[in-house]
């Protein structure tokens, strides 16, 4: 009993298929098969095991002789155990009459290739519909609070927004510089071979304020405020805290999420403009560092850099933050069940948020050449 | 060994579980419980019982090896755990134990949860395992509810699971941390009796921590009370004993909470 790995042997089967068992059966000590297939040829049909040298049987041990007896009668064997000591036979019916009860249910069989593939686009669809609904849910609440501002959570809203812009900032204004300078650098090494390099400013006034500043800031946010809102609101759900919530009248779309998406919508385009303020000084750096006056890149810049570029690169910002708030609050508050939800609706979050920014941004990039803005 | 499950202590076989002179503590506080000396004598079901706080899970850890105590022996079957990491190994092998949580995991149906040691540990193929995991979900009364998650079922029904997975490879000792705790006396009482069972059926030892007067009354043979104050075993003795005849303060407020 303290050695739990005890010894079991087996002897056999001789020619009357007499096959002696002895020692210790249990789970540490069964083995994989009890006659190997090269034995199991050479046997007569009519097998018995002889079980009076067993010294002790577990539940797993009878469960293991029970169930091997029925895998050799699948392949053509009988086999009757004989001389179970009788001071084992508790244990033996114990088990005996668990394998005779209801079988339990078969497991779900594995899905075929079309059925897998059907099933995945039924999710997606299923998916799509349930932001499309909240979409929709957060666009009503957003028509109430429109018709009466005094009801909004602004106390929320700017708690929220607070906490995006300022935790956000050192990291998306970091990043920006960062991108402006390595923009600059590329495009400095090339366009000096043609003595243009004056046109690195526009160059990189033109990609910062237009696409890259918006979309560092979005991605950030992403990162940062729609994946902390996913995985708020998916804890609340698992803590049942939404349920709580609902059955006190509140409304978890209009009471939680509006104030985080609304916060977000607002804060992002503050914050695209911190961005892009970086993105512009680290090609600025650039520009000086190949004998360029610190004025000579502003200059440039207000030349060809104007109001409608700002305006494209802020319209988009108020929506991506839009997007990110509402994909965010939606993969949170329809987080499954279980344990694993939170984690689950945290990545699902980011994943489609980086999506829908980039689809976005190509939507926008087609409408704003065809309005020529 | 007797049928009826209880044997006479003696010097050849070591009982299931011993300790020797245990100090429980944290870091650099003071010790929760110092020179803790108690056995648990084989098939018979030790109540560990102690008002919250008094550091009955941190015995606990110890007990089976999470946590190296400050000092003092555990002997598991007579083999010292903190002997040599080989030791640790084999004493893990020798007990089962339920969390107070339960500690389901929680991506695995029951089936596949109270599985997973035999599909570890033992050299049986996979259907006598299925067959295996089956029996012992059908002991602590949840036939039918094997393909079903953790999450997918009740606080009670998950204690009994995470019992027949303790069970799984049939150890002849068992820790239970708070079994009945926050369960309605209906299921309380079913846990009970299933404890009993399979102590008496199985011959296993169980060591139950508990602060529960009904469910201490109902399956305790022995407990061992501990105190806060008296940083250790304050009295000890049969639930009756205790409850009625102990001379210990601590025992007195313990069992007279709310008679
Ligand atoms: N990991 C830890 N580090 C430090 N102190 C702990 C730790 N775990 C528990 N404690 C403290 O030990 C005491 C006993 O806790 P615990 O063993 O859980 O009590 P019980 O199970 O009897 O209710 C408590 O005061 C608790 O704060
Ligand atoms: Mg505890």
């Amino acid at each position: 009993m303290a050695r739990p790995k005890g010894y079991f042997t087996i002897a056999g089967p001789d020619r009357e298929g007499l096959v002696r068992l002895a020692g210790t059966l249990n789970a540490l000590t069964a083995p994989r098969r009890l006659l190997p297939p090269k034995l199991l040829k050479k046997a007569p049909p009519n097998l018995h095991a002889d079980l009076s040298g067993l010294a002790s049987l577990d539940l797993n041990g009878a469960t293991y002789l029970l169930t091997l007896r029925e895998s050799l009668r699948a392949q053509g064997f009988t086999l009757v155990y004989l001389g179970l000591p009788p001071r084992l036979i508790p244990i033996w019916n114990l088990a005996k009459e668990n394998l005779l009860g209801e079988p339990s249910a078969p497991p779900p069989a594995p899905l075929g290739f079309f059925a897998s593939v059907g099933k995945g686009l039924f999710a997606f669809a299923g998916d799509l519909r349930d932001q499309v609904s909240f979409l929709g849910e957060i666009i009503s609440h957003l028509g109430g609070l429109i018709l009466r501002p005094w009801t909004g959570r602004w106390g929320s809203v700017l708690n929220v927004a607070n906490g995006s812009v300022v935790d956000a900032l050192p990291v998306t204004c970091l990043v920006a510089f960062l991108v402006g300078l390595i923009l600059a650098f590329q495009s400095a090494m090339l366009m000096q071979g043609f003595g243009v390099d004056i046109f690195v400013a526009d160059l990189v006034g033109i990609s910062i304020i237009r696409e890259l500043g918006t979309l560092l800031t979005a991605i950030v946010l992403t990162g940062r405020s729609g994946s902390a809102f996913s995985s708020e609101l998916a804890s609340m759900k698992s803590n049942a805290e939404i349920d709580a919530f609902v059955t006190m009248g509140l409304s978890p779309g209009r009471d939680l999420a509006l104030p985080r998406i609304l916060a977000l919508t607002l804060a992002t385009p503050a914050l695209t403009v911190l961005a892009d303020l970086a993105g512009l000084l680290g090609g600025n750096l650039v520009m000086m560092s190949i004998g360029h006056p610190f004025r000579v890149f502003w200059d440039e810049l207000a030349l060809h850099v104007d109001l409608s570029d700002m305006a494209t690169g802020l319209f988009k910002s108020l929506v991506f933050g839009f997007t990110v708030g509402v994909i965010g609050c939606q993969r949170g508050l329809y987080a499954a069940h279980g344990p694993s939800a939170v984690g689950e609706a945290t990545t699902r979050g980011v994943v489609t948020n980086i999506l829908a920014i980039a689809i976005l941004d190509s939507l926008f990039a087609v409408l704003f050449y065809v309005l020529n803005w | 060994m007797s049928s009826t499950g209880k044997t006479t202590p003696d010097a050849a076989t070591p009982p299931p579980l011993e300790t020797l002179g245990l100090v429980v503590a944290y870091e650099d506080d003071p010790p929760l419980l110092e020179n803790l000396s108690f056995r648990a004598e084989a098939g018979e079901i030790l109540g560990i019982l102690g008002p919250s706080g008094c550091g009955k899970s941190s015995l606990l850890r110890r007990l089976v090896g999470l946590e190296i105590p400050r000092a003092g022996e555990v002997k598991l079957f007579g083999e010292e755990i903190f002997a040599s990491p080989a030791a640790l190994a084999r004493a893990r092998q020798k007990f089962g134990i339920m969390y107070q949580s339960g500690a389901l995991f929680g991506d695995l149906n029951l089936l596949a949860n109270v599985s997973l040691p035999l599909v570890e540990f033992s050299s049986m193929p996979p259907a006598a395992i299925e067959a295996s995991a089956t029996l012992k979900l059908d002991l602590v009364g949840l036939r039918g509810f094997e393909r079903h998650l953790p999450s997918a079922i009740s606080g009670g029904m998950r204690k009994r699971a995470a019992i027949a997975r303790a069970l799984a490879l049939e150890p002849k000792l068992m820790f239970l941390d708070e079994p009945s705790a926050g369960l309605d006396p209906i299921t309380a009482g079913d846990l009970d009796e299933l404890i009993v069972t399979l102590a008496r059926n199985l011959e296993i030892t169980f060591v139950v921590i508990t602060h529960e007067l009904r469910s201490i009354h109902r399956i305790v043979d022995r407990a061992i009370l501990l105190d806060r104050g008296a940083r250790g075993i304050a009295a000890e003795g049969t639930p009756q004993f205790l409850a009625l005849e102990s001379p210990s303060p601590a025992a007195k407020a313990f069992f007279l909470r709310d008679a």
